[in-house]
């Protein structure tokens, strides 16, 4: 039981939560979207440029023809090409984010200018996998904090090969634990999580994130709207900040990465 | 307080006017008999001239005086029905200050051989409860003859300065039996009274109001509630409760169902203070805020001002909450209790030495923990708990000394971890009489707050955040006459502020912030004066020293909230100050006795702040800090206008005030800020400006079978800062323009009361999001303009039924059994709206962990729809 699910139960005799028709005061927005991390993995690093869309469950819409350049140190240029064309999504030449040195992120579109500075910080290794068995034959994996640095560890968890497939439309999964080291009630008391259950055999790999300052407190303010919003204990709601230029949103970063790859096997 | 009576300044002569009555002379064919003849007279500020001629012209009675010496042109205020010429002759002696005497027929009226202030004898003493001793607070004093009065201060102590003579005065109380006693009052003597409940259903037809006195009052802004009327409103799980009642003042915005936070004339929340004799209550929540720490049992009396209080009182912008607990029965023991869902209450009172000291103890335990232990069998503490207690002692009439407690808490403990909450106040009350019209009220209190979070409880690893004052303070009141009332005294306090650190062992670890102590020196005026039959004034000033302290240390900002330096203070530098001056005004113009105008101008200051960036009900991870370098004390100015009438035949008073409040150094937060363990804390704020205003109505009949509050407000509150909302001015989440209250009591009979409560107010601003975008898997929204939207609006119907158990009303054993609906329609009151949870099969909703597949929806939460309760309270004695 989350350790602090005793605060909840008090809440949970008297209170009710239920669907209601979407209330959005939508309007419309031509804010750039910038969604960059750029890693310590030699490869075409992704850089997302997007428009806001209008409901829940929407999709991007895609920025195109932009001009996107990432500089490293003021040295080295790298260009971002729009892959495909009319997607929104362009992708650096190959090349290694490290840690020690500063990166520009540079983009020219509809007549603007937007820009961004990023450096990575150092990763902890990671502790190992931990999982359990949840019922149902499936598993689960045991999210727990671990070290002294603000990190997060992306999952990706597939199982085509697993008869449970077969009865599945997704036969793969992503989730997110952030580890940022802070203290908030919002925190301490979000709203419960869904369950992540995967059967035998399903092949999990993490990559585990190390987080700078700025980026901490970026990714600290967009769980605060989204993960941790929605429980008892409620912050102001507020725009999440950024640290793009000339009023585009989203965030520059770079992070230094640790990964690997685990297949689940049997346990009592 | 001051009642109108006439008029205390003589007004100059003129002599052209001497002159031409210097030669009149009324003269009539006086009868022998006159002295017995009844005539009924009613003069509103009639001149002592035109008075003497309608009496003369109804009864044949002619008067002779020299005008030199007796002025024909002052005001006189009086009446009587069916009086004899006697008696209306003694009366307006008094009143005008003459002697008289009859010759052949004629009534010569004569100079007072001494001046009228030395014939002036003052009353004074104590209004008491004749069942169980309890001062009673506000109770009138009236003498019919004069015209004049003065009600009972927060100890049930008067004081009436009025001409040497025998006078029937009048004692009431509401919901009492009036008491007229027949004083000689030749020379200064005191006077104790106590005065008889009356019986519930005669109530109608034996009590005198006082609601005529109170809206002649100076003083605006100013609501009284009393237990019995908290008490009979319809509660939540049969727990009365004093600071949710506030919701049937106009002008008071409770947050929510389940809150004990409520907002005051566009004033956030920490801008209203508690003070238990005294003693401030930092926190009055229970259970999260589903009760309130005050229990109606322990109360004598409530006073809430929401706005130009009393120079006295201070130290919040907002309102202030002054409550006084009971003394305790000093004729009889006496036990009583409840059983509600919930809780338990037990209370044991009684005389230490008859009549002149007692002792109260009272307790509130809950019994929720079995409930939760259904749910988790890991649970080891889970509870709330109140206790208070008061001892007392009247050595005589001169000297009285009072003290008492307050200890309540919350612990919510599994084996390793949980939370927990304390409030801990006392008082030490002494009340010195130095003559009939000279009051001193010395009083020591302190006030102490504590906040737990058990992280690890097999280390002691917990966050804690502290708070507490202690303050010596001397108020004095002097009754000048029943006109005039002078106040002052002096206050020295200190503070001690911890805004929340982790502790290991006992051990602080880092990260640390500073803990700070602050010192605070007050000194206060404030005069009373009836100027006249319609006019009055009252005016003070609060001069208030605030000065940090070391050991302490202090970041130094740059614009950008980008701290530039560190300052470090040794124990005992005082490093920063601030002194505020604290005027107030308030005029009134009396149209006649039921009814008056006022206005009223004040400032406010408040010294500490509660940072929080929750918009949550509930209460949680409270960190206050103090005015210090980088926080300016927030300041008030507030203008009030109202008008006050009181219809004798309904007992309905009605009231209606409007307002505007202009509030600077307002706190507000950067986006998302980090509140908690943040030494750098104050880099987070951002300060701006306020407003609020509206207009208030509100109707109360107090009085009878039927009784009721009736209120609506039409208030906005606006908050601008320059950081936030790209620097326009947005609501604050507590702007809720439209308020109504109706609460309604009714005796169906000498057993059964019914009761109901219906509140309405517009929905909550909140920020709703006008797009959204995709980062990490996650849906992040974009907002517009801050608190853009609103919630639905909010509105809840309560009932209760009262069954008094007792056939023989004289019974020892008083018990009843009080059923209660809270919610009675099942309105889905919404406290937040989310846009990011995916609805289970199994039903509820959770956040999605799959960021491959999710599929959220807009959902909304809301606590408590129809909720029955019932609750047994007994009382013996």
């Amino acid at each position: 039981m989350n350790r602090f699910a005793i605060y909840l139960m008090l809440l949970i005799l008297f209170s009710c939560e239920e669907r209601i028709g979407d209330p959005l005061k939508a309007i419309d927005s031509d804010l750039l979207i910038v969604e960059a991390v750029l890693t310590n993995e030699k490869m075409s690093h992704k850089i997302k440029l997007s428009h806001p869309y209008q409901e829940l469950n929407g999709n991007d819409m895609p920025a195109s023809g932009a001009n996107v350049v990432v500089i490293e140190g003021n040295k080295k240029v790298y260009n971002a090409v729009e892959f495909p064309q009319g997607s929104g999504n362009y992708y650096t030449d190959e090349m290694t984010a490290v840690f020690g040195k500063q990166y520009l992120l540079f983009i020219q579109y509809a007549g603007k200018d937007f820009f961004a500075v990023a450096g990575s910080v150092p990763v902890e290794p990671m502790a190992e996998l931990q999982y359990h068995k949840a019922g149902g034959g499936l598993y689960q994996l045991q999210l727990n904090d671990y070290g002294e640095s603000p990190n997060y560890i992306d999952y990706h968890v597939s199982w085509p090969g697993t008869p449970e497939c077969q009865t599945k439309a997704l036969c793969e999964g992503r989730l997110i634990y952030y580890d940022l080291k802070t203290i908030d009630v919002n925190s301490l008391f979000k709203p419960d999580k869904e369950d992540f259950l995967f059967p035998v055999n399903s092949i999990i790999i993490r990559r585990k994130y190390s987080v700078s300052p700025d980026y901490k407190t970026y990714l600290r303010s967009v769980l605060s709207e989204t993960e941790w919003r929605g429980g008892i204990f409620d912050v102001q709601r507020e725009n999440v900040p950024t640290d793009l230029s000339n009023g585009a949103v989203g965030f520059f970063a770079v992070s230094t990465v640790l990964s690997d790859t685990t297949i689940i096997t049997e346990k009592p | 307080m001051l009642i109108p009576g006439k008029s205390v300044s003589q007004l100059s002569r003129f002599f052209s006017v001497l002159f031409f009555l210097l030669s009149f002379s009324y003269s009539s064919t006086a009868q022998e008999n006159y002295r017995d003849t009844r005539i009924s007279v009613d003069f509103r500020s009639i001149s002592l001239e035109d008075v003497l001629n309608n009496i003369s012209e109804q009864s044949g009675v002619s008067f002779s005086y020299n005008p030199r010496k007796i002025l024909g042109d002052q005001k006189i205020t009086y009446k009587a029905s069916e009086n004899t010429i006697a008696e209306i002759i003694d009366a307006l002696s008094l009143i005008a200050s003459f002697d008289y005497e009859t010759v052949e027929g004629k009534i010569i009226l004569k100079p007072k051989e001494k001046s009228a202030e030395q014939l002036k004898a003052t009353l004074s003493g104590f209004i008491k409860d004749s069942s169980n001793g309890e001062a009673l607070i506000g109770a009138s004093v009236w003498v019919e003859e004069l015209k004049v009065g003065t009600t009972s201060n927060v100890f049930g102590f008067y004081s009436l300065t009025i001409p040497s003579g025998k006078y029937d005065v009048t004692f009431s109380y509401i919901g009492f039996n009036r008491e007229v006693t027949n004083i000689d009052l030749q020379t200064s003597q005191s006077h104790n009274t106590s005065l008889q409940v009356a019986p519930a259903l005669l109530k109608e037809i034996t009590v005198t109001s006082i609601e005529p006195q109170l809206a002649n009052e100076i003083q605006v802004s100013k609501t009284n509630l009393r237990p019995a009327t908290i008490s009979e409103k319809p509660s939540f799980f049969g727990e009365p409760d004093a600071v949710k009642s506030l919701e049937i003042v106009p002008g008071v915005k409770m947050h929510s169902d389940g809150s004990t936070f409520y907002y005051v004339r566009g004033g956030d929340r920490d801008q209203n203070m508690i003070l238990m004799d005294d003693a401030p209550i930092f926190n009055p929540s229970h259970l999260l805020g589903l009760f309130s720490t005050i229990i109606p049992d322990a109360v004598n009396g409530i006073t809430l001002y929401k706005g130009s209080m009393p120079a006295s009182l201070g130290g919040r912008l907002s309102s202030i909450m002054d409550v006084r607990t009971r003394k305790g029965n000093d004729q009889q023991f006496e036990i009583s209790g409840n059983m509600a869902l919930l809780s338990s209450k037990l209370s044991l009172e009684g005389p230490i030495k008859k009549g002149k000291s007692s002792f109260l103890l009272s307790s509130r335990v809950s019994r929720v923990k079995w409930i939760f232990e259904q749910f988790n069998d890991d649970i080891k503490n889970f509870q709330f708990h109140d206790l208070t207690g008061k001892v007392n002692f009247d050595f005589n009439q001169q000297n009285k000394l009072y003290f008492s407690f307050y200890n309540g808490g919350d612990k919510f403990l599994t084996s390793n971890n949980g939370i927990a909450w304390s409030n801990r106040a006392t008082t030490v009350r002494w009340n010195h009489v130095f003559s009939e019209r000279l009051f001193l009220n010395t009083t020591l209190a302190g006030g102490v707050y504590d906040y737990f979070l058990h992280t690890d409880r097999s280390t002691q690893t917990q966050w804690t955040s502290h708070l507490s004052n202690v303050n010596l303070k001397g108020d004095f009141s002097y009754f000048i006459n029943p006109n005039e009332e002078f106040d002052f005294g002096l206050s020295i306090g200190g503070y001690n502020f911890n805004p929340g650190n982790v502790s290991r062992n006992g051990n602080t670890i880092p990260p640390v912030v500073s803990v700070k102590n602050s010192s605070e020196f007050v000194l206060y005026g404030n005069h009373e004066i009836r100027l006249s039959n319609h006019w009055g004034l009252n005016y003070g000033l609060r001069i208030s020293t605030w000065t940090n302290e070391g050991e302490a240390f202090e970041f130094v900002f740059d614009d950008n909230h980008n701290p530039v330096d560190t300052l470090f203070f040794k124990k005992g530098d005082k490093y920063k100050s601030y002194q505020n001056f604290e005027p107030r005004i308030s005029v009134s113009y009396n149209l006649n006795d039921n009814s008056s105008f006022k206005v009223s101008a004040a400032r406010n200051v408040q010294n500490i702040h509660l940072i929080t960036n929750s918009i949550s009900p509930f209460s949680s991870f409270e960190v206050w800090l103090p005015s210090s370098l980088n926080i300016k004390p927030q300041t008030a100015n507030q203008l009030v206008f109202g008008y006050h009438h009181y219809i004798p035949n309904t007992r309905l008073s009605f009231e209606v005030e409007s307002f505007y409040k202009k509030m600077k150094n307002q706190i507000d937060y950067k986006a998302h800020a980090e509140t908690l363990l943040n030494p750098l804390l104050e880099g987070e704020l951002f300060f701006g400006e306020a407003q609020g205003y509206g207009i208030e109505f509100q109707m109360k009949k107090e009085e009878g079978r039927l009784r009721s509050w009736v209120g609506y407000s039409y208030s906005r509150a606006k908050r601008k800062f320059s950081d936030l909302n790209n620097g326009r001015e947005f609501n604050a989440f507590y702007d809720r323009p439209h308020q109504l209250s109706i609460t309604l009591s009714y005796d169906l009979n000498s057993r059964w009361n019914v009761g109901m409560n219906w509140n309405y107010y517009t929905g909550a601003p909140y920020s709703s999001p006008i797009s959204y975008y995709n980062f990490n898997g996650l849906e992040i929204p974009v907002y517009g303009q801050k608190n853009n939207d609103r919630l639905p609006d909010y509105h809840r119907l309560d009932l209760s039924a009262t069954l008094n158990l007792n056939k023989n009303a004289e019974s020892r054993f008083k018990h009843n059994l009080m059923f209660s609906i809270y919610n009675f329609y099942a309105r889905k009151n919404a406290l937040f709206i989310n846009y990011n949870k995916t609805e289970q099969q199994e039903g509820g909703f959770k956040i999605p962990s799959n960021l491959l597949d999710r599929e959220v929806v807009s959902t909304q939460f809301y606590l408590f729809q129809f909720t029955p309760s019932i609750a047994y309270n007994f009382k013996w004695r």
